[in-house]
C-alpha cells in the first residue's frame, strides 16, 4: 500500500515535467501526448490528462490554438508559453538534482 | 435489430445504440460528478467530450458500420479510463489544488439520489402502477397491490386513481430509468450491476424455459397468482363489456337527446334538460355526457390495453381527454348553480274572472291534445296555430290544481286564477308567469278546463303553477265530470263516486255536490251496506209481527216447523212443545 502510494506519488510528480518537455518541444495534440505517454508507460488512460492539461494551462504555463481537422471535429493544439518555459528548465534542473540524488542513495546497493 | 438514438457531441452527430447511450450517459455523468462543476472542470470535461466524439468518429465506417454500439463505448471508456483510474492517480497527487478539487467531486456521491415515481415494466400486473409506488416507497410491491384492491372494493376509488396514475406516471424503460426509479445513483456501478443482472436474467429464461414451467407449477405462489391472474382477467372482461355497454348507452342517450335540441322529437329526452334553453341545453348535455363517458371510456380503453396488450393511449391525447373531462364537471357545476339560481324567487300573478250564475255548474276537462273538427276556432285552434302540432311535451304543462270556496249566497260566482312561476329574480320570475296562458271556456252551465297549460315565447320550464279556485254561492249545485277528477284538490271525487250504488258507478260520470260553507258537500248520501239492509229487514218483520200480536186478543204462535207453540191468551203466555201434548 504504501509501496504503491509512492509509486503513484512519483509518477505523479514527473506527469507534468514530462508532458512540459513534450509540448515544448512543438505544437502537439493531446492525443499525440497520450501516445508519447504510454510510450514511456507514464499514463495508461487518456481521461487523466485532460484535467493535467487544463491546470498548466490556467497556470498560464500552455496555451492552445483551434486547429481543423480532416476527419473529425477540429483539434486542440498545444503548446509551451515564456513562463512554462522558465518553469520547464527549473524543474530540468531540479530533475537533474532528483537523480543525482537518487544516484548518490543508490550508490553501493547489493542488487 | 436495435433501437439508436441520435446524440449530438460536440456539433458532430452520432447514432448510437440504447443500452450504448445508456452506458454512455451514465459514464459522463459519473466524470460529471468528479470533476464537479468549476469553469475549469466544464473545460476538462469538454476536452473529454471532444475526444470521445474524435473516437466515435475513428469506429465510424460511412457503409459498413454507421452507429456505436456498446462495444465501441466499452473501449472508448476502457480508452478514456474511468473515474477509479482517476481517483488512482490523483489520489497519491497530494496536491492541494487535488485535495481541493476531490472534496468538490465528491460532494455529489454524498448527494442523496432522488427516486422517481415510474412505472415499473419488468414487475407488472397491470401497469406497473403498484410496483413503481412500491419502489417509490421503498416496500414490497404486494402491499400497494392489496392496499389498491382493497381501495377497489371501497367504492372502486382505487380503478380511477390507478388509471389516473397510469395516465400521469412514465414507464421506466430505459435501464437509466430504471435505476432512477430504484433511487440507485446512475453512476457505471450501478448501471453495470444492473446490466449485468439483466443479461443474467436473460440467459437464465433462454436456457432454462422448461425448466422454469415445472419449477413455476410446483411454488404455491405461483399457482395462486395465475389463478388471479385468470379471475383477475374474468373481472377485467365483465368490467370491459359493462364499460362498452355503458358507453353505448350513452353515446344512444346522448344523440337522441341532441335530435331533441334540434327539432328532431322523440320520447327519449332527460327532464332536467327541459330546465334549460335550447343552447346551454346543448352545451350542458355536452359536458354532462363527456363527464360521465371519459371515466367510462378510459377504463374501457385501460381494459383493452390489459386483455388485448395494445399500445398506451398517446399522452397528448389522454392528456386532452382529463382536461375536457375536469372542464366537463366544472360546467356542469355551473349549470346545475346556475338552473338553482333560477329557481330562487317565486311569483304569483292573480286574475279574477267572472261567471255566471248557474242552476247547476258543471265542471269538466278538455284535453287539448285531442282535436275536434267541430271546434276549430275553439281554443284548441289557437293552441294548434302556435304548436304546430309539434313539440307539444316542450310547451304544455299540467301543473294544474282546482280548489272549490263558498262565498255568500247572493254573490257574484267568480274563479280566479293564480299563475305563478320561479325565476333568479323577482321580475323574472313574474315575467314567466305571465308567460302562462290558461283559462276555463263557458260553454252554457259547462267549464271546461283545458288539460294543459301553455308557456308563451319559448319559455323555460320554471315550475310554472297554475292554481284554479272557483269561488261558488252557498247552495249552488255542482256537478264534477269525471275527467277534472285528477285536478280537483281537498276533496274526494271518488269517496263522493262510491255513494252511489254500485251498479250505476260504473256508467256514473259525473259526481254531484252542493257548496256548503265549509266547502263542497257530497248530495249522494252513503249508499247502505248490505250486512246492514239484512238487519233492518228482520227488525221490521219483528215489529210486524209484534204489532200483529198487539192487534189480537189471543192468539198461537207456531215458530217455524218445530213443535213449540206459543199460546196467548187472557193476558198469560204458554209454551207448549208437541211432547208435552203427547204426555
Amino acid at each position: 500500500m504504501i509501496a504503491e502510494n509512492t509509486q503513484t506519488q512519483m509518477r505523479k510528480g514527473i506527469l507534468e515535467y514530462c508532458i512540459l518537455s513534450i509540448i515544448s518541444r512543438g505544437e502537439i495534440y493531446a492525443s499525440d501526448i497520450i501516445a508519447e505517454l504510454k510510450k514511456a508507460q507514464l499514463l495508461v488512460v487518456e481521461g487523466t490528462l485532460y484535467p493535467l492539461l487544463t491546470r498548466l494551462k490556467n497556470n498560464g504555463l500552455l496555451s492552445y490554438t483551434w486547429k481543423e481537422s480532416s476527419s473529425g471535429p477540429p483539434r486542440k493544439y498545444y503548446q509551451i508559453t515564456a513562463e512554462g518555459q522558465a518553469v520547464l528548465s527549473r524543474l530540468d534542473i531540479t530533475w537533474k538534482e532528483l537523480v543525482f540524488a537518487v544516484e548518490i542513495s543508490m550508490q553501493g546497493r547489493k542488487d | 435489430m436495435n433501437k439508436t438514438i441520435i446524440i449530438n457531441i460536440n456539433s458532430i452527430v452520432f447514432h448510437i445504440e440504447e443500452d450504448a447511450y445508456d452506458t454512455l450517459r451514465s459514464y459522463m455523468i459519473d466524470i460529471k460528478k468528479h470533476f464537479g462543476n468549476t469553469a475549469e472542470s466544464k473545460e476538462i470535461l469538454e476536452d473529454i467530450e471532444n475526444r470521445i466524439a474524435e473516437m466515435f468518429n475513428e469506429r465510424i465506417q460511412t457503409g459498413r458500420k454507421e452507429v456505436i454500439n456498446l462495444e465501441d463505448v466499452q473501449q472508448v471508456i476502457q480508452q478514456m479510463g474511468r473515474v477509479s483510474d482517476f481517483e488512482e492517480s490523483e489520489g497519491a497527487a497530494g496536491g492541494e489544488d487535488f485535495h481541493h478539487e476531490r472534496q468538490a467531486g465528491q460532494a455529489p456521491h454524498i448527494e442523496y439520489v432522488g427516486k422517481k415515481l415510474m412505472r415499473d415494466p419488468d414487475d407488472k400486473m397491470v401497469g406497473g402502477v403498484c410496483s413503481g409506488l412500491a419502489h417509490y416507497f421503498g416496500m414490497e410491491p404486494i402491499w400497494t397491490r392489496v392496499l389498491l384492491v382493497v381501495f377497489v372494493l371501497l367504492g372502486g376509488s382505487g380503478v380511477l386513481v390507478y388509471i389516473i396514475l397510469w395516465i400521469v406516471m412514465p414507464a421506466a424503460e430505459t435501464r437509466a430509468d430504471k435505476m432512477a426509479m430504484r433511487g440507485e445513483a446512475p453512476n457505471l456501478q450501478n448501471f453495470k450491476r444492473s446490466f449485468d443482472e439483466e443479461a443474467k436474467n436473460l440467459s437464465e429464461t433462454f436456457s432454462g424455459t422448461g425448466e422454469h414451467i415445472s419449477r413455476s407449477a410446483r411454488t404455491a405462489g405461483n399457482v395462486l397468482s395465475g389463478c388471479l391472474g385468470l379471475i383477475g382477467k374474468m373481472i377485467a372482461w365483465i368490467m370491459l363489456i359493462f364499460a362498452g355497454l355503458n358507453l353505448l348507452g350513452l353515446f344512444i342517450f346522448y344523440v337522441f337527446n341532441m335530435m331533441n335540441f334540434f327539432g328532431l322529437e322523440n320520447p327519449m329526452f332527460f327532464p332536467p334538460l327541459k330546465g334549460l334553453s335550447t343552447n346551454d341545453g346543448i352545451i350542458a348535455l355536452t359536458f354532462g355526457f363527456l363527464a360521465i363517458a371519459i371515466p367510462f371510456f378510459a377504463l374501457f380503453f385501460w381494459l383493452t390495453r390489459i386483455l388485448f396488450k395494445t399500445d398506451k393511449l398517446n399522452s397528448y391525447l389522454s392528456l386532452t381527454m382529463f382536461a375536457a373531462w375536469i372542464v366537463s364537471i366544472v360546467g356542469i357545476i355551473y349549470y346545475c348553480i346556475a338552473t338553482a339560481q333560477d329557481f330562487r324567487e317565486k311569483s304569483t300573478i292573480n286574475v279574477q274572472k267572472d261567471i255566471q250564475p248557474q242552476a247547476i255548474y258543471n265542471f269538466a276537462e278538455k284535453d287539448i291534445r285531442v282535436l275536434d273538427a267541430s271546434e276549430q276556432d275553439s281554443l284548441q285552434s289557437k293552441f294548434n296555430v302556435q304548436l304546430d302540432g309539434q313539440d307539444l311535451r316542450n310547451y304544455l304543462h299540467r301543473d294544474i290544481s282546482i280548489y272549490f270556496e263558498s262565498i255568500d249566497s247572493l254573490s257574484q260566482p267568480y274563479i280566479q286564477y293564480s299563475y305563478s312561476a320561479k325565476g333568479r329574480t323577482y321580475q323574472l320570475a313574474s315575467e314567466r308567469a305571465h308567460n302562462i296562458a290558461y283559462e276555463a271556456i263557458q260553454e252554457s252551465s259547462t267549464f271546461l278546463f283545458p288539460s294543459h297549460f301553455l308557456l308563451m315565447k319559448n319559455a323555460l320550464d320554471r315550475d310554472q303553477q297554475v292554481r284554479v279556485t272557483v269561488y261558488l254561492p252557498r247552495g249552488a249545485r255542482v256537478r264534477l265530470q269525471r275527467s277534472i277528477e285528477p285536478k280537483v284538490r281537498d276533496i274526494s271525487y271518488w269517496e263522493c263516486l262510491n255513494n252511489y250504488p254500485e251498479e250505476a258507478r260504473q256508467q256514473q260520470k259525473y259526481t254531484e255536490w252542493t257548496m256548503s260553507g265549509a266547502g263542497l258537500v257530497c248530495i249522494q248520501k252513503p249508499q247502505p251496506t248490505p250486512k246492514e239492509e239484512e238487519e233492518e229487514a228482520v227488525e221490521s218483520k219483528m215489529k210486524a209481527l209484534l204489532n200483529e200480536i198487539k192487534d189480537r186478543k189471543d192468539s198461537v204462535i207456531r215458530i217455524g216447523d218445530s213443535d213449540v207453540t206459543i199460546e196467548v191468551k187472557d193476558n198469560s203466555v204458554r209454551i207448549n212443545t208437541k211432547k208435552q201434548e203427547k204426555n
